[in-house]
């Protein structure tokens, strides 16, 4: 039944989300056209909201801690972090003619990917020699810094260019303008294998919120349980970053509102998460390309000014539940 | 029937377990005693296959342990911990329905012989009047049952439980010694670390009292619960019928 629901919801927004928006749709020359644009640009809201949400999810469960997002990994600020070195080796060496051989829209997915696997694969040597979840925790938290700040740095830098500096700030805050077909083809096999992985290692995730010792009792291969979830979880969020740049709380916020109404098992949670996300970013999309101000509010600012208050209630929720 | 022969087991640098040599038969209860730090709980990890043994072996009638993939052996021993880490709103059933795992393929959908399993071991247990209710709002004492319907629902034939009395009150505390006599009897092999030297004795056939990570005694359990093993192991002396007595009423 919440399923059908938040099936609902995504339709009536990506109803909206055609029909509302700067551009006149009475106009018959250009219907096609302001259409397209929005579809795509609605497609990328979806696989990056649901990606978000499907692997805040998925590091909640492996995590047991509701209050876990992928960016505590340090994948976001990696993926992050891969985009701006790829925007700024674009913007050097275009003229050399040394990347050519790359389609310009496939640089940034691939520099977010790259990133990401960078991070992951820090991270994954650090589960190979054992590391048990809190210090994997503490390890996400000491890369994303390391990260962040590599990344606050690649920004300077990319000042000394205007348009540069303009797109890298973009990207940093987050948003779908820039999205066309050709990320939303690139997207849609990685997030659609992740996703259908992230539920097919639903049942291991179920069992571990019991503890890696039970879960290991009742016949789970942790360590590749972990392992997977974790490339799994890179995988998404490189492809979001990817789609729309850093975008803040989906990951957090959109699993944890849901567990009430669809319950902790992941198979259930999944789907619904992914829904979720994309009704969330797709209306906090809409929310974004209707405030009124004079340049569009970046995304990443939307959805951390609906998500950070929504989690703060959420948290109150839980403490008073907790406390009754 | 489970066996441990000469088990070695390191915790960091510690030795924790010394050479530990021991066997268990279906039909019967066996209690591993020792004061605290003797190593009961890691023998009873170790059993279960949950922590790298140094050297030593353990085997489930004539297979090694460590030579099974993590589901055949979760098939073999059920593992029931003192503490859960499962603070979930999970429903029991669903809870119960995790120790199918080992036995799930494929997409993991449970069949018949799974829903059999699960119905069986909350019967077992006395938990289907629970199963629509969320874990964690379960009290202490219904909450080891249900880990005890998870354990049960994975049809080993060697169950091993670790303090399942730990925190409970007298009625709880019986229920739980009337539940493993059951389990024993119906042919399974249950290993239960006990702290309670009276219940060793009246549960027990048999019984392992550990001191420092090594065997001081094996046998009977009237044997190893004797004064001079427990003068030795424990430095107290024992007062044959001196402690209060109790069982369950006719009245529930």
């Amino acid at each position: 039944m919440a399923h059908l629901v938040l099936l609902g919801a995504l339709v009536l927004i990506c109803a909206l989300s055609l029909l509302v928006g700067p551009g006149d749709l009475g106009d018959a020359d250009l219907r096609q056209t302001f259409l397209s644009l929005r579809a795509a640009r609605v497609a990328g809201a979806i696989l990056a909201g649901g990606a978000l949400a499907t692997a805040g999810a998925m590091v909640q469960g492996l995590f047991r801690n509701p209050l876990a997002s992928p960016s505590i990994l340090g994948t976001t600020a990696g993926a992050s972090f891969g985009g701006q070195v790829v925007m700024l080796a674009h913007s050097s060496l275009a003229s050399t003619g040394l990347l050519a051989w790359v389609a310009p829209e496939m640089l940034l997915p691939i520099g977010c990917m790259a990133g990401a696997f960078f991070s992951l694969a820090v991270l994954l040597a650090f589960v190979r020699r054992g590391a048990d979840l809190l210090s994997l925790l503490l390890i996400g938290f000491a890369l994303t810094s390391l990260l962040l700040a590599l990344g606050s740095f690649l920004t300077t830098l990319a000042q000394e260019q205007y348009e540069l500096g303009r797109a890298v700030v973009a990207f940093t805050l987050g948003g779908l303008g820039g999205i066309g077909w050709a990320h939303v083809r690139l997207a849609i096999p990685l997030i659609g294998a992740a996703v259908v992985a992230g539920w097919l290692w639903g049942r291991p995730l179920d069992l571990l919120l019991a503890g890696e010792t039970e879960a290991a009792s009742l016949g789970v291969d942790v360590r590749s349980a972990r392992r997977w979830t974790i490339a799994w979880v890179g995988v998404l969020t490189a492809a979001a970053v990817a789609i729309g740049g850093n975008i803040a709380f989906v990951g957090l916020v959109v699993p944890h509102a849901l567990r009430p109404f669809v319950g902790s098992e992941h198979r259930r949670l999944i789907p619904a998460s992914f829904l979720g996300g994309a009704t969330f970013l797709s209306a906090c999309d809409l929310l974004a390309r209707l405030m009124p101000t004079r340049v569009e509010a970046p995304l990443g600012v939307v959805t951390g000014l609906v998500g950070a208050p929504l989690f703060l209630l959420l948290l109150v929720r839980m403490r008073a539940e907790a406390t009754s | 029937m489970i066996r441990a022969s000469e088990l070695v087991v390191h915790r960091g640098e510690q030795r924790v377990l010394n050479g530990v040599s021991f066997s268990a038969q279906g039909g019967e209860v066996t209690c591993i005693l020792g004061p605290n730090g003797a190593g009961k709980s890691t023998l009873l990890s170790a059993l279960a296959g949950l922590l790298p043994i140094s050297s030593g072996a353990v085997s489930v009638g004539d297979v090694e342990l460590a030579s099974l993939s993590h589901r055949a052996r979760a098939r073999k021993v059920a593992f029931v911990p003192q503490r859960t880490g499962l603070r979930s709103s999970l429903h029991v059933q669903t809870v119960v329905s995790h120790g199918r795992y080992a036995h799930s393929g494929g997409l993991g959908r449970p069949g018949p012989a799974d829903l059999e399993a699960i119905e069986e071991a909350m019967k077992e247990t006395d938990v289907i009047g629970l199963r629509e209710r969320r874990f964690d709002q379960l009290s202490t004492g219904e909450r080891r049952r249900v880990l005890i319907a998870r354990a049960l629902a994975t049809r080993a034939e060697v169950l091993l439980l670790d303090e399942p009395a730990a925190a409970l009150d007298v009625r709880y505390t019986l229920e739980l010694h009337a539940l493993m006599r059951r389990l024993a009897d119906s042919g399974r092999c249950v290993v239960v670390v006990l702290h309670e030297l009276d219940a060793a004795r009246t549960l027990a056939e048999h019984a392992v009292l550990l001191s420092g990570g090594k065997p001081v005694a094996t046998g009977p359990s009237s044997e190893v619960v004797s004064a001079e093993h427990i003068r030795n192991v424990y430095g107290v002396e024992l007062v044959e019928e001196g402690a209060l007595g109790f069982r369950l009423g006719d009245l529930r």
